[in-house]
C-alpha cells in the first residue's frame, strides 16, 4: 500500500507505485489512512450491497429492521412487565433502561461480529485487490450503524405508548443532555469499530474465533449494565462499570434517554478513553498483521 | 526508472509464514500452549532475488511448476503481498484478475458485483456506472443473466464477468493469473483480441499460464519460474521449449545446474 505520489492525479490511484519491505512490520502510515479515506465509498457501498443482498430474499425485506427491535421490545415487556407481575411503581421505566441498553449494546455487538467475519469472508476481495484491508471491518460498522439507526425511532415510539398506558413512567421532556446522543453513539461506534479490527485479525489466525466470540459476547451483555442499573454498584464496585470497554457508554446512554442527564465526568472520560484505546490497539494489531491476511486466507 | 518501463522488479524477495496445523483454531493453539507446543509454522521462500524490467507495451509470459512463486510474484506486482526485501515499481494503474470472481457476492446480480468489482479496484460510483453497461455487453451473457443472482451462473459465465471487469477498466497494466481458461472458444478469441488491443494502446499486460499455447501466440518476452527463482528469461518459444523440455526429462537443463 505504498505509495509514491509525485505524479498523482486527484481522486486516482497515483502513477507510480513503489512496493518495498515494511519497517516493523506496519505499511506507511500516512499513504494508508490516505488511501484508506480516498476509498471510503468502496466501504459504504459495499454495505449497501451487503445489506441489499442480506434482504434480497426476504419477504418483508427492510420492514425487518424495525420489526426486529419492536419484537425485541415486546419480548421485554413480557419479560418485565407482564412476568415480573404486580403493579410497577415506575410503569415500564425498568423496561426503556433495558431497551435503549440492548439497542446500543447490539449495535456495537453487530460491528465487532461481523466485523471479525469481514476479513475472512472478503477472501477473493483480498486476494485480488491491494487496497487498505481496514476498510472490510470498517464497512461492516457503517452496516451495523445502518441496522441502528431506525431502533431509535423504535424506542421513542415505545415509549410514548409506555407512558399513554403508564402514566408513571419516568419521560425526560426536552434537555440539552440530548445532544450527548451522537457524541455517545459516536463513540459507541468506535469502540466496536476497534474491536472489530482486533478479532478480524484473531479470526484469521483462529478460525474458531467467531464461535468463541458469540459466547463472549452474550456474557459481556450480561455484564453490562443494561439488565440491571448502573447505580446498583456504589464505592469501588462501581470499577465493574469502567473496566468494561462499553460500562461508560451504556451507563451514559441510560442517563440522557432515562433521566435526561448530561454524562458525568467519569462517563465522558470513560467512553473517550476506550474508543481511543480500542481504536490504537486494535488498529495496530490488524495493520501490522495485515500483510499476512493475502497468504493465510 | 525510466519513463519506458511499467515494471521494475529489484532484487525481489518474498517470504511468509504458514501455519501448518490441520486446525487452525485458538482452542487448538490452547491446548498446544497447555503442552509447552508451539503452533507448527513453516516459512516459505516464495520468490527468491528476482530482478526484472517489463516495458510498456509488452505482454510477459510467466510459465513453471506449481508452487514456483507465480501468483505470488503477481501479487507483490499488485501490491497485495508487500516485498520482504527488495523493491517493486509499478508506473501505472493496475487492473488484475489474481483470484477468480472479483468481490463477487453470488447474491447480487452480476451488474451490482461489475460495480462492486470496480470500486475495490478504486473507481469512484460515477466512473463505474459509465462502464457498467460495456462490461456487460463485453462478457455477453445469454439472455438476461448479468441482471440475475451470480449464484445462478455457470462458472463459465463467472468466469466471462470476472474477465470482462479486469480488461475494461482501461488499466496500464493488466495481471492475469490462469484467467484465460474459463470462457468458452469463441469467447478466448475475443479475449485475445482485446488484449492486443490494450497492447496496441502501449498497456503492459503480464500473463501466468498452464496454456502454454497461450503464452507463445500472446506473449512477447516470456520468463521461466522455478522454485522462486528465474531460471530463464527470452523469447517465448524458446522459453516454453526449454520448460516442455524439463517438464519431459524432470530434470534441469545443465546449463541451469549452477543456479
Amino acid at each position: 500500500m505504498s505509495a509514491n505520489d509525485s505524479t498523482s492525479t486527484p481522486g486516482f490511484v497515483p502513477r507510480i507505485q513503489v512496493f518495498e519491505p515494511h519497517r516493523a512490520s506496519l505499511p506507511p502510515l500516512i499513504p494508508y489512512f490516505k488511501e484508506f479515506w480516498r476509498r471510503r465509498v468502496f466501504a459504504s457501498e459495499l454495505a449497501k450491497f451487503t445489506d441489499k443482498a442480506e434482504y434480497l430474499d426476504s419477504k418483508l425485506g427492510k420492514v425487518w429492521l424495525v420489526l426486529n427491535p419492536l419484537l425485541l421490545a415486546m419480548v421485554y415487556y413480557l419479560l418485565v412487565t407482564v412476568l415480573k407481575g404486580g403493579k410497577q411503581h415506575n410503569g415500564i421505566t425498568t423496561l426503556a433502561h433495558i431497551l435503549i441498553g440492548l439497542f446500543t449494546f447490539y449495535f456495537a455487538q453487530t460491528c465487532i461480529t461481523s466485523g471479525a467475519q469481514s476479513i475472512t469472508s472478503g477472501g477473493r476481495l483480498i486476494l485480488n485487490q491491494a487496497f487498505p484491508r481496514a476498510l472490510l471491518p470498517f464497512s461492516s460498522s457503517i452496516s451495523a450503524f445502518q441496522q441502528f439507526l431506525p431502533t431509535i425511532p423504535v424506542y421513542i415510539f415505545v415509549i410514548v405508548l409506555g407512558k399513554f398506558f403508564y402514566p408513571n413512567t419516568q419521560v425526560p421532556g426536552f434537555t440539552w443532555a440530548f445532544i450527548w446522543v451522537p457524541v455517545v453513539v459516536a463513540l459507541v461506534g468506535i469502540t466496536g469499530f476497534g474491536l472489530s479490527l482486533l478479532f478480524a485479525t484473531m479470526n484469521v489466525y483462529f478460525r474458531d474465533t467467531n464461535k468463541i466470540l458469540q459466547y463472549f459476547m452474550r456474557i459481556w451483555l450480561y455484564l453490562s449494565p443494561i439488565l440491571w442499573q448502573p447505580e446498583m454498584f456504589h464505592g469501588w464496585h462501581r470499577a465493574v462499570i469502567y473496566l468494561n470497554p462499553l460500562g461508560p457508554t451504556l451507563s451514559a446512554t441510560s442517563h440522557i434517554w432515562i433521566n435526561g442527564q448530561a454524562p458525568t465526568l467519569a462517563e465522558i472520560l470513560g467512553m473517550f478513553g476506550w474508543a481511543i484505546a480500542s481504536i490504537i490497539f486494535g488498529g495496530y494489531f490488524f495493520i501490522s498483521r495485515e500483510r499476512d491476511f493475502a497468504v493465510r486466507i | 526508472m525510466p519513463d519506458d518501463l511499467a515494471i521494475r522488479i529489484e532484487d525481489l524477495s518474498i517470504k511468509y509464514k504458514i501455519n501448518v496445523d490441520t486446525k487452525r483454531t485458538l482452542k487448538n493453539a490452547l491446548m498446544r500452549a497447555s503442552k509447552g507446543e508451539r503452533v507448527r509454522m513453516r516459512t516459505v521462500e516464495a520468490v527468491k532475488h528476482l530482478t526484472l524490467d517489463v516495458p510498456h507495451g509488452s505482454v510477459l509470459g510467466i510459465v513453471g511448476a506449481n508452487g514456483a512463486g507465480k501468483s505470488t510474484l503477481m501479487r507483490s506486482i499488485a501490491g497485495i503481498l508487500p516485498p520482504t526485501q527488495g523493491r517493486i515499481i509499478v508506473n501505472g494503474k493496475i487492473s488484475t484478475l489474481l483470484a477468480l470472481g472479483v468481490g463477487f457476492n453470488p447474491a447480487l446480480s452480476g451488474r451490482d458485483n461489475i460495480i462492486l468489482g470496480g470500486l475495490a479496484s478504486g473507481m469512484n460510483r460515477a466512473e463505474i456506472e459509465a462502464k457498467t453497461d460495456e462490461i456487460a455487453a463485453f462478457a455477453d451473457l445469454p439472455d438476461g443473466f448479468i441482471d440475475m443472482p451470480v449464484r445462478t451462473y455457470s462458472s463459465g459465465m463467472y468466469g466471462r464477468v470476472a474477465f470482462s471487469v479486469a480488461v475494461n477498466m482501461t488499466p496500464d497494466i493488466l495481471l492475469l493469473d490462469e484467467a484465460l481458461s474459463a470462457g468458452d472458444a469463441s469467447f478466448k478469441e475475443k479475449s485475445f483480441t482485446r488484449m492486443r488491443e490494450l497492447c496496441n494502446e502501449a498497456r503492459t499486460i503480464v500473463i501466468v499460464s498452464h496454456a502454454l499455447a497461450t503464452i507463445s501466440e500472446l506473449c512477447d518476452t516470456a520468463i521461466w519460474m522455478h522454485k522462486g527463482t528465474m531460471l530463464a528469461k527470452g523469447k517465448p518459444e524458446e522459453i516454453v521449449d526449454q520448460y516442455l523440455k524439463f517438464l519431459d526429462v524432470g530434470t534441469l537443463p545443465s546449463n541451469f545446474e549452477d543456479m
